[in-house]
């Protein structure tokens, strides 16, 4: 169990920068969560971590020691693959025995550390096999294995679900909550699915192009995003963005570039009239026959609990997710209404969020 | 169905001969005359009881094949290794270091003669600017010597070979799997051990197999280089078998080496060949 503490950490490959200038800390024990669309640099950072990359500027920390020159065994660290990197060769005791036996650990000690880890992940009849005679999911296991009968102060996973069908994800996901529980270690945890960050991080950290946008709790970021893309990556379907003119006098409202308006519940404190980018979530839409403004129902996707409905309006897609059961049909015409104390406001040019009022 | 001409004409080109060599080892004939006479085991026995050169070449290839095995592939393993690296310049060293295998081996051949000449020879030379006049050998000339030397020259041509297929082999180690044993705390050697060999091991039988066959067939450097000799020192079951039939017009006699010669081939590949696929399932 440690901090992990980054500092201003840079990385680039000849003259290509991928990483600029990242700073965080995590808390002993924190389940952290770097999200960020494909390529943004998470797997970069997550080696640098590691001491599989080198650094090419600042500092890592583990514990307190800076450990940038410490080769990865010495960071006393266990890292969960995507592809799960188990040797073929060897079994899954092997697979799972073989940092210690590197340690040099005497063999009757590890065979009672491999079995004390394999009860916990249910991996005992597992023992003798090889990686070829798993299962997906299996392998998923013995690789988390092999991660922690070293009893690691941090453990590192990078993109440890991808490769599972949707049913099993939701179950690992689960799991793997519940190990970090029962071993209150910190874990640094990389994906690209934001449902994965969601629901399983204690704090979230939004990257994008090797910059970080935003780290906070899921419901921080997900309440409270920083910016445009935050607001957009978080939360599924996605937010929708609509552009146009908020007033000043009367009540408010936004007015769109086709000269639509929409009414609002609330307006940010912005002194003058000015552009900006109204953000709402899907699920914060509702139907409005009277105030509501005008779109035209373009596909329908019932998923049972609720409605996911694609509307267009004045020209933007809008997607809602409607808890009513409805009878629309493509080609209808809808009152959407945007009139949530959810709403979010972006500046036009910055994308960045604007302060809140009334 | 339409496959039945073009299988009917490649057993024509290269099955055919295979069956000529073995029907011609139970013959006697000269390669002129128009008969050939049947002499049953008659060539094997002439051969294996009553020709010394036949020994002589039998041992030299055993030796041959045996350092054919070891030397070729391991330095081959060694320098893909090295070219394996992320180092500048590697992409005309891996082509410098392949080019040998694609020069005729007769033209090897000479240019090794010229640099093993007793006189004018680089070798010569080197050791003589190094002040060690008395000791060279005759590279060539000395029967205890000759076969080793033209090991070397065979080393220096077939080298790349293996190292262009280990290079081959290498790009198939999992990368996952080395940032997963440095996490594990696997030096540089144990990375090897337990990484890499493993992922190499269908590459290594293939080198070896590979390694076996040409070394078997040693013939045409062999020949550029001694023609076998001196005193037959150097001869091998391949050049004695092309001895035999081009030179002494025996073609029942260059048969049945050639007939042993192949034997030899399958009773070493075959097996080896089924117990490392059996290795290889069992590893699965
Ligand atoms: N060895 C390398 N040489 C050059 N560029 C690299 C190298 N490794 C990664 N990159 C680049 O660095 C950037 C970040 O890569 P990284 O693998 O960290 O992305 P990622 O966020 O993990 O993406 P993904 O979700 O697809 O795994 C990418 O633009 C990638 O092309
Ligand atoms: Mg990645």
């Amino acid at each position: 169990m440690a901090t992990v503490e980054i500092d201003n950490l840079h990385k680039s490959y000849g003259a290509l920068q991928v990483v600029h200038g990242v700073s965080m800390s995590f808390q002993d024990g924190e389940f952290i969560i770097l999200v960020g669309p494909s390529g943004c640099g998470k797997s970069t950072l997550l080696r640098m971590i590691a001491g599989l990359e080198e650094i090419t500027a600042g500092t890592v920390s583990i514990d307190g020691t800076v450990v940038n020159n410490l080769s990865p065994k010495e960071r006393n660290i266990a890292m969960v693959f995507q592809n799960y990197a188990l040797y073929p060769q060897m079994t899954v005791a092997q697979n799972m025995g073989f940092s210690l036996e590197l340690s040099k650990i005497p063999k009757a000690q590890i065979t009672a550390m491999v079995k004390e880890t394999a009860e916990i992940l249910g991996l005992t009849p597992l023992l003798d096999r090889k990686p070829s005679q798993l299962s997906g999911g299996q392998r998923q296991r013995v690789a988390m294995g092999r991660a922690i009968v070293r009893d690691p102060e941090v453990f590192l996973f990078d993109e440890p679900l991808s490769n599972l069908d949707a049913n099993l994800r939701v179950k690992m996901r689960a799991e793997i909550k519940a190990l970090h529980q029962r071993l209150g270690s910190t874990i640094v945890y990389v994906t690209h699915d934001q449902v994965e960050a969601m629901t399983m991080a204690d704090r979230i950290v939004v990257l994008r192009a090797g910059r970080v946008e935003q780290i906070g709790t899921p419901l921080e970021l997900y309440d409270n995003p920083q910016n445009m893309f935050v607001a957009g990556f978080l939360g599924s379907p996605a937010m929708n963005f609509l552009a146009g003119r908020l007033a000043v006098d009367g009540s408010p409202s936004l007015v769109l570039e086709s000269g639509e308006t929409v009414a609002l519940a609330r307006r940010p404190d912005v002194g003058a009239e000015r552009d900006v980018v109204l953000g709402v979530r899907p699920q914060d839409i509702s139907l409005d026959p009277t105030d509501g403004t005008a779109a035209v129902v373009k596909v329908i996707e019932p998923t049972g609990a609720d409605t996911h409905v694609l509307a267009e309006l004045a020209g933007q897609d809008v997607t809602c997710v409607l808890s009513e059961r409805l009878d629309l049909k493509v080609g209808d015409e809808i009152r959407l209404s945007f009139k949530t104390p959810a709403a979010h406001f972006f500046d036009l040019k910055t994308e960045a969020r604007l302060s809140a009022g009334n | 169905m339409l496959l039945a001409p073009a299988l009917a004409i490649y057993t024509l080109f290269a099955i055919w001969p295979l069956i000529d060599v073995f029907i011609l080892s139970f013959q006697d004939w000269n390669g002129i005359n128009e008969n050939r006479e049947w002499v049953g085991l008659r060539n094997y026995y002439h051969i294996l009881y009553n020709d010394p050169v036949f020994w002589v070449a039998f041992r030299n290839t055993v030796i041959w094949t045996i350092m054919s095995v070891i030397f070729p592939p391991v330095l081959g393993l060694f320098l893909a290794l090295g070219l394996n690296q992320n180092l500048i310049g590697r992409a005309p060293l891996r082509a410098i270091y392949y080019l040998p295998v694609i020069i005729a081996p007769i033209a090897v051949a000479t240019m090794w003669r010229w640099m093993y000449d007793p006189f004018f020879g680089l070798f010569t030379q080197l050791l003589t600017n190094a002040g060690l006049a008395q000791l060279i050998p005759d590279w060539l000339g000395d029967k205890d010597v000759a076969l080793y030397s033209i090991f070397v020259a065979y080393v220096w041509q077939s080298v790349g070979f293996s190292m262009v297929l280990f290079l081959a082999g290498l790009q198939s180690v999992d990368r996952s799997l080395i940032d997963a044993a440095r996490i594990d705390g696997a030096n540089r050697r144990k990375i090897f051990e337990h990484v890499t060999l493993p992922a190499l091991r269908p590459t290594i039988t293939i080198v070896l197999v590979l390694s076996t066959i040409s070394s078997l067939k040693a013939f045409d450097i062999v020949y550029g280089m001694t023609g076998g000799g001196p005193a037959q020192s150097t001869q091998m079951l391949a050049l004695w078998a092309f001895t035999q039939s081009m030179e002494i017009f025996n073609y029942g006699r260059g048969s049945a080496v050639s007939v042993v010669l192949l034997t030899i081939t399958l009773a070493i590949v075959v097996p080896y060949m089924s117990w490392s696929q059996r290795r290889e399932e069992d590893a699965q």
